[in-house]
């Protein structure tokens, strides 16, 4: 698999640069990265990761009759150090799916669009968002619109499997999955959709319980007044026979400069999770909900200057949290020079709180200065963190990175990035980063 | 056979749908163009109010619905859901895909150290703060590493 998926990759780089003189439209995005971590973990072996990393999209467009394109896009990672894939873990786990050097196909499709009523048809791997279908398939799907302002749109194919469970065979999603959504709109005013998803049975797990995914439901666009959206879905979980979420948004924009927002939503937490059987979400109580409220404001100061505020609450069986704060953000130069700051503080219960800790509650800080040129390119970024009660007996974390580049020519850039952090889980982190970037866009435009 | 059982209806209706576009009432549909005419700078909250005025074309809504301000950006998944194909016509799925995948090489605050004024998902070291944010709000998790993107997750979790 993994070298299907470099050959594929190498292939298709090798293709892109004949392709790039016979067809009219052809785009690169091509990315590499060589990175450097060194980890000071506690309690455990210092380690230094050296990851190579290579990114490459292909697009190629304008094929057959002029409607029809390709879309690539994947990755492959060889470790120049120790192993990569633990670079996440802090202790001597780090043997579970994990490999010196690995890959993946992000997305490949072929594309057919017509010329009216935005039907196009796909078929390959591909990220379908349909209501409230999000998936990603190696399959077909076929979308269009319909006369007096009806849409339909379908898709099927084989589940894209992801990484084995613990202990389990399986990642616990089923092979097969279908799909789809029918819509009708009504002037600006109005949009109302129907959608669903089917996943074939969840195989048999060793020590989690299976369970099969399948969901339907409702989205809702309203517009009744100009400066009014109301925008949301319910879903429902057929399998546990309740209702999975509710997730509503409403904005207000009474002038171009302030925009206004609530939303509301809500979770079953056993319908809505229902399939991670990363957690064995099938197993939780039936009764729980998470429920989360909230708001949000952001004005246009002048036209270098944004502020905004936002708070949200949140309620579980384990508690009540709420989250507020605001930021800044600054643009000189013809936005040539950005910046911002930023400032919000969870106020959280014990239930939060990792571990036997007395609260989950902290602080965070954020600024970033950048400057982008022609030539020369920066950017300096700052977090902070300080939590009320010490956390692995740290009572803050910090983390910042430094950037330096230049773009060597309109579509080739350098770029370097220095990191340092200290925190709780790695006392002490020091990162760099090299990067190569090449977007070639060819055709007429 | 399973396979069957669901490509059947999809080539049914893909056949359903070729008589409908060849079909006359269909060229009256509108429909937008496959890419945006106009490209755009990177780096700004997009105001399409800025160059577009009233509503576009056809049973389509708003064009300032669509502007990236700071709650668009956050709440974009609400837009997704209805308009994707509106957001292709600037966005490649590679620039989902960054945000969006089964398997993430790396977290996209790593991969574009260069942009800080991007809106990331998670900044820093988030190993720490995650074991706060997942009971918190686990449905926002369960959104991209729930099916997907889980890999480095049940190493940990087992
Ligand atoms: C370094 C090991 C490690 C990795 C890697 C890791 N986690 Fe965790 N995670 C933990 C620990 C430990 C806790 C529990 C902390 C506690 O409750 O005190 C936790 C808690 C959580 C919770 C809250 C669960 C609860 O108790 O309700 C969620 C959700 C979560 N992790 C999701 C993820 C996801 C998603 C990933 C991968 C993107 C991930 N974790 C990767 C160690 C890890
Ligand atoms: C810098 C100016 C500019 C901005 C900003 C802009 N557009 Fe456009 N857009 C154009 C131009 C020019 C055209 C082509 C002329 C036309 O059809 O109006 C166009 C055409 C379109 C079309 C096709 C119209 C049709 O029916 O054929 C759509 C759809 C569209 N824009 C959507 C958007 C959305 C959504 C945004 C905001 C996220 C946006 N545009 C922001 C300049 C802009
Ligand atoms: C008219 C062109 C246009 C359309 C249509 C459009 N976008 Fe964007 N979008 C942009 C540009 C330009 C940016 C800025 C990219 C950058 O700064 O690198 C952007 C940025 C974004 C970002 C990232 C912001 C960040 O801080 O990382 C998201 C998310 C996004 N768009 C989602 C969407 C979604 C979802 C849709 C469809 C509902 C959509 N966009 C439609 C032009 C467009
Ligand atoms: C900068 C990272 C980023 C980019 C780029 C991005 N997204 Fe998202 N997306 C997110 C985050 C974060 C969430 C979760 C928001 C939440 O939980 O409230 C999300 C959620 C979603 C969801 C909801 C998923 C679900 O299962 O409910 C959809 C659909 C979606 N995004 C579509 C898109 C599309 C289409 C694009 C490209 C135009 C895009 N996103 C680009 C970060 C991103
Ligand atoms: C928009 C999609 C998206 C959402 C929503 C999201 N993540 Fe992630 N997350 C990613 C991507 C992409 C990565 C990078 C992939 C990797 O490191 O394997 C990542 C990485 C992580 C990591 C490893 C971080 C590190 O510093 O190495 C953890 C832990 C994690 N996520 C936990 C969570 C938790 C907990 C939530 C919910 C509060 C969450 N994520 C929500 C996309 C998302």
């Amino acid at each position: 698999m993994k070298i299907a998926c470099c050959t594929l990759l190498c292939a298709a780089s090798l293709l892109a640069f004949p392709a790039g003189i016979l067809a009219a439209d052809v785009s690169i995005d091509s990315s590499t990265y060589f990175g450097f971590a060194r980890k000071d973990v506690t309690g455990a072996v210092k380690e230094t990761l050296l990851p190579a990393t290579q990114f490459l999209g292909l697009t190629v467009a304008g094929l057959g009759d002029g409607n029809l394109s390709l879309h690539l896009y994947g990755w492959g990672r060889t470790d120049l150090g120790d192993k990569s894939s633990s670079k996440a873990v802090s202790n001597d786990i780090a043997s579970f799916n994990s490999d010196k050097s690995t890959g993946s196909l992000s997305y490949g499709y072929l594309q057919y669009r017509f010329n009216q009523a935005n039907a196009t048809v796909r078929g390959g791997r591909f990220s379908i968002h349909e209501g409230i279908a999000n998936e990603l398939v190696d399959g077909v799907s076929v979308r269009t619109d319909l006369p007096l302002g009806f849409g339909l749109s379908a898709f099927g194919g084989a589940t894209v499997h992801t990484a084995k469970i613990y202990g389990e065979n399986s990642d616990g999603k089923g092979d097969f999955l279908s799909g789809g959504r029918l819509n009708y709109r009504y002037g600006g005013l109005l949009e109302i959709g129907l959608s669903g998803v089917y996943e074939t049975a969840a195989p048999k797990l060793v020590t989690r319980t299976a369970a099969n995914y399948r969901r339907v439901g409702g989205d809702l666009w309203l517009t009744p007044v100009k400066a009014v959206d109301i925008i949301g879905h319910s879903s429902y979980n057929p399998e546990t026979k309740q209702f999975a979420d509710h997730s509503y948004l409403i904005t207000f924009k009474p002038y171009q400069k302030l925009n206004l927002t609530g939303e509301f939503n809500q979770q079953r937490d056993q319908s809505f999770l229902y399939a991670w059987t990363m957690f064995s979400s099938s197993a939780l109580n039936p009764n729980d909900k998470s429920t989360s409220y909230g708001g949000s404001a952001s004005y246009e100061v002048s036209k270098n200057v944004e502020a905004a505020a936002d708070y949200k609450h949140y309620s579980r069986e384990r508690g009540t949290a709420e989250r507020f704060g605001g930021d800044v953000r600054l643009n000189f130069q013809e936005n040539s020079v950005r910046g911002g700051i930023g400032y919000h503080y969870l106020n959280a219960a014990s239930g939060f709180a990792i571990g036997t800790n007395p609260s989950a509650s902290y602080h965070e800080l954020r600024c970033y200065v950048m400057h982008d040129t022609k030539g020369l390119f920066s950017a300096i970024d700052l977090l902070g963190n300080r939590f009320k009660e010490k956390i692995y007996n740290e009572t803050n974390a910090w983390e910042t990175t430094a950037t330096l580049g230049y773009h060597i020519t309109p579509t080739l850039a350098l770029s370097g990035d220095v990191g340092y952090g200290r925190n709780p889980q790695f006392t002490e982190e020091v990162k760099g980063l090299l990067r190569v970037t090449y977007n070639f866009i060819g055709g007429k435009k | 056979m399973r396979t069957w059982k669901l490509l059947l209806p999809l080539l049914a209706l893909a056949g359903l749908i070729g008589i409908i576009a060849s079909c006359a009432q269909m060229k009256t549909v509108p429909g937008i163009p496959a890419s945006h005419p106009e490209t755009l700078a990177i780096g700004q909250q997009v105001s399409c109010a800025e160059c577009h005025e009233d509503q576009q074309k056809g049973t389509m809504k708003a064009f300032n619905a669509f502007s990236h301000t700071r709650s668009f950006v956050k709440n974009h998944r609400f837009y997704a859901a209805s308009d994707d194909r509106l957001c292709a016509t600037c966005h490649k799925s590679s620039f989902c895909a960054d945000c969006h995948t089964n398997k993430a090489e790396m977290k996209p605050s790593t991969r574009y150290g260069e942009r800080p004024d991007r809106e990331f998902q998670h900044r820093g070291n988030f190993i720490t703060l995650h074991k706060i944010e997942g009971k918190l709000d686990p449905a926002s998790c369960y959104r991209c590493h729930g099916r997907a993107n889980n890999d480095r997750c049940v190493a940990c979790h087992r």
